[in-house]
């Protein structure tokens, strides 16, 4: 019989108080991994996007749009390797309330700066070479059922064609995947030249110009000069990072990450008071028990470590547990939204945080028991019913 | 009957009076379930809150006509030559012979929190004195109205009061123009409150849309007016426009935002009720393990089986009720009537506050209620079951 049976026998005495503690701790790591894993998609939104990777908006506010030639004079600055440019189309399909994010983009150019968005060579040259080709990211293909070679109406809530119609006919050419964030592929993507060509007002407008510059060294550089470039223009821009961009835009949201810090400060107030309260209980019913194992010759360091052990294995159990049901948890509520919540995964910097938490619950909890059982007196023990 | 209310009464007094001596393990529950009921009134609140602010926006006599397709503002266009439509359209009010329409451009523009200095989306729009007489309500709390073809600009109080930068007599720019701002409005805690308003022509070429608006608002003769007045749009193909009540209108986006909300609020609520029932029959297995023997002696002296039962779960319900009184006092002084924004149907800003309702707080309350009594059941089933002689002896 060694320590570790001990303790595992001391922690399943009583199995209906353990399974209450380990159901507790269980759902407050369950949310933790959730709502953890959705601050931190929302708190990167560009940690998909390469460093160097720019965009130019209209300096009024990104819903205003930039004229056409103004791609042209971006391209050409010193430092940008590579630009494109792309424009917010309002895409649903059949219902309106079935919202795709999707631009109409320049695809060569595009795909050249996102080159995440990973699809097999033929499908992609397929799409190249198709004038009303669309590229449907992995959670909105699997969302519909889409497959490729089919050919799907989209509706836009903002743009109509010159025949009337808010619709357009576009032939699925490809399928991606996000190869640098997994799950991040909630959007769709088509031919500017085909919406430019149909649309029936906003012609030559594009939503924004994203571009890549040589070195992230240079950004603040190549930045400076493009919106000076435009500056008392109709039309002056503000250029930023892609990174910072989509912060920015996740902000408007609201402080996401202090509701969430709430909640889940909430749910483990909640667990360490419920389980602090029951470490004390439960040891302080095994006095005499510890009596004896002193008089048996068991150190009071010894008895110290070994509740510390119970608590920290009944955190980590529970802790452990919940934290990986909130995976498929995640998993099911990315498929029902098709990736709206786009890189929503349990990121491993959650796993370690949270392994970190079960150890301070496990350690908190055990300290004050732990500590008086260590000190026990034996003689105390003993008379103590 | 009378002398199984009496155990019942004397049973629970002792249970209460000894919940001293379970100090710890009883706040621990109350904490629990108040933290349960203040995440789910914080949610509801918030939505409340947001529908609120929406839903006081809209009155059923004005009729609001987006470009066909569009659900809100933003995205709609439409065009001078149809709004001159629209003024000689069926059902609309008239005052000395000139239609009571409002041609409207909303444009997005910029604007930081005050909170962190994060930029968001604030909607500027462009009206003129028609637009005012659709909004009877709008009060000036500080300066005046714009005078028409200046860059003068009035805000929202609600605008003010979260974002940097809108205070009267302060000039901002919106690309190359530059606005000066003479008055802060309120709009009974409407939507409006949440904007900028210019002169529509001055905004039109400001932001070069000389002929184009986003939406048109028209005061209908009487609010039963609207079907006639969709009759003639729907049958003009020169319309395609969508004809809806302004009521209705902010309704459907107040739904859509506030559903949202609580549609978080539900799931994460439920989710901490099973750690707080967890939390409670945990106290409770405790609080009938430690007073085993004294219950054994009252069953002993002829105390019944059913009245050691209620008095148990009455003690439960007793612990769910103080931490579900907790947790609507905590948020009612700290959260109700906190000021914050998010984005609305529009894709702007909408300021607004928490909110809570009577009937926001008695679901809470009864959500705690119900931990309470699951945590009391099950355990005071094993206090009114356990043999007496097992339960003197222990």
């Amino acid at each position: 019989m060694n320590d570790f049976t001990i303790i595992w026998k001391n922690l399943f005495r009583k199995k209906l108080r353990t399974t209450l503690m380990l159901i507790a701790i269980f759902v407050a790591f369950f949310l933790y991994g959730m709502l953890a894993s959705v601050g931190q998609a929302f708190d990167s939104p560009g940690s998909s996007d390469d460093k160097n990777r720019m965009v130019t908006l209209n300096k009024i506010n990104f819903t205003q749009f930039l004229p056409i030639s103004y791609y042209d004079r971006v391209a050409r600055v010193k430092g940008v390797t590579q630009a494109s440019h792309s424009n917010w189309f309002g895409a649903f399909f059949q219902d309106n309330k079935n919202v795709i994010v999707s631009f109409a983009v320049d695809p060569p150019t595009y795909l050249a700066i996102y080159k995440e968005f990973d699809m097999p060579d033929a499908e992609r040259k397929a799409f190249l070479g198709d004038r009303t080709g669309l590229a449907v990211g992995r959670a909105v293909a699997d969302k519909y059922g889409w497959k490729v070679g089919q050919t799907v109406p989209i509706s836009s809530n903002i743009f109509s064609q010159k025949n009337g119609s808010h619709s357009w006919d576009f032939k699925i050419d490809a399928i991606f995947d996000n190869s640098k964030v997994k799950g991040r592929d909630g959007l769709m993507i088509f031919h500017y030249d085909y919406y430019n060509e149909t649309v029936s007002f906003g012609r030559d407008n594009i939503g924004l110009i994203v571009f890549s510059t040589e070195t992230p060294a240079i950004n603040d550089a190549v930045a400076k000069n493009i919106d000076a470039m435009f500056a008392n223009s109709p039309y002056e821009t503000s250029t930023d990072t892609a990174e910072a961009f989509s912060k920015s835009f996740i902000a408007q949201l609201g402080n996401i990450k202090l509701i969430i810090s709430l909640v889940v400060g909430a749910a483990f107030v909640t667990i360490l008071l419920i389980v602090g309260n029951t470490m004390v209980m439960a040891i302080r019913e095994r006095t005499r028990e510890i009596g004896v194992f002193k008089t048996l010759g068991f150190s009071g360091q010894r008895i110290f470590t070994q509740i510390v052990a119970e608590a920290l294995l009944l955190s980590l159990l529970g802790g452990l547990l919940g934290l990986s049901c909130a995976v498929p948890a995640l998993l099911l509520i990315n498929k029902i939204s098709a990736g709206a919540i786009s890189g929503l995964t349990v990121q491993p910097i959650v796993f370690v945080k949270g392994l970190g938490w079960m150890v301070f619950l496990g350690l908190v909890t055990a300290a004050l028991p732990a500590w008086s059982a260590m000190r026990l007196n034996i003689v105390t023990a003993l008379g103590r019913k | 009957m009378a002398n199984t209310l009496r155990q019942i009464s004397a049973i629970t007094r002792i249970n209460i009076k000894s919940i001293p001596q379970r100090f710890w393990m009883s706040l621990s529950t109350i904490v629990a379930i108040a933290l349960v009921v203040g995440v789910l009134l914080g949610f509801l609140a918030m939505g409340n809150g947001f529908k609120k602010t929406l839903s006081s926006s809209g009155t059923k006599d004005v009729a609001i006509l987006l470009r066909d397709g569009s659900d809100s503002e933003i995205n709609s266009v439409v065009m001078r030559e149809q709004t001159q439509l629209i003024e000689e359209a069926p059902g609309v009010a008239r005052v000395n012979g000139k239609a009571l329409v409002s041609a409207e451009l909303y444009v997005v523009v910029d604007g930081k929190r005050r909170t962190n200095g994060i930029k968001a989306n604030m909607p500027l729009r462009g009206l003129d004195s028609t637009g005012f007489a659709l909004r009877p309500g709008v009060t000036f709390s500080k300066g005046r109205l714009f005078r028409p073809g200046t860059n003068e600009v009035i805000v929202g109080s609600g605008l003010v009061r979260e974002f940097s930068g809108f205070d009267l007599g302060q000039t901002i720019r919106f690309g190359t123009s530059t606005w000066t701002i003479v008055g802060v409005f309120d709009a009974g805690g409407s939507v409006y409150e949440s904007e900028i308003w210019g002169d529509v022509s001055v905004v039109q070429s400001q932001f070069k849309r000389l002929n184009s608006y986003q939406s048109i608002r028209a005061k209908l003769a009487s609010p039963d007016q609207l079907a006639a007045l969709k009759a003639y749009v729907d049958k003009d193909q020169r319309l395609k426009l969508e004809t809806r009540s302004e009521a209705d209108y902010f309704a459907a986006q107040a739904k859509q935002s506030s559903d949202l909300i609580s549609n978080l609020g539900w799931p994460l609520a439920i989710i901490m009720t099973f750690g707080a029932v967890a939390g409670a029959l945990n106290t409770m297995y405790s609080s009938v393990s430690v007073r085993t023997a004294e219950i054994g002696t009252l069953r002993a002296i002829g105390f019944g089986g059913f009245p050691t039962f209620v008095g148990t779960l009455i003690e439960a319900v007793i612990l769910a009720a103080i931490g579900a009184v907790l947790g609507s006092v905590v948020i009612w002084l700290f959260v109700n009537g906190l000021s914050t924004s998010s984005l609305g149907g529009s894709f702007t800003q909408v300021v607004f506050t928490f909110s809570l309702t009577p009937r926001i707080i008695t679901t809470a309350i009864l959500l705690a209620l119900l931990i309470g009594f699951i945590g009391g059941f099950f355990p005071a089933l094993r206090a009114a079951r356990q043999p007496i002689a097992a339960m003197v002896n222990e």
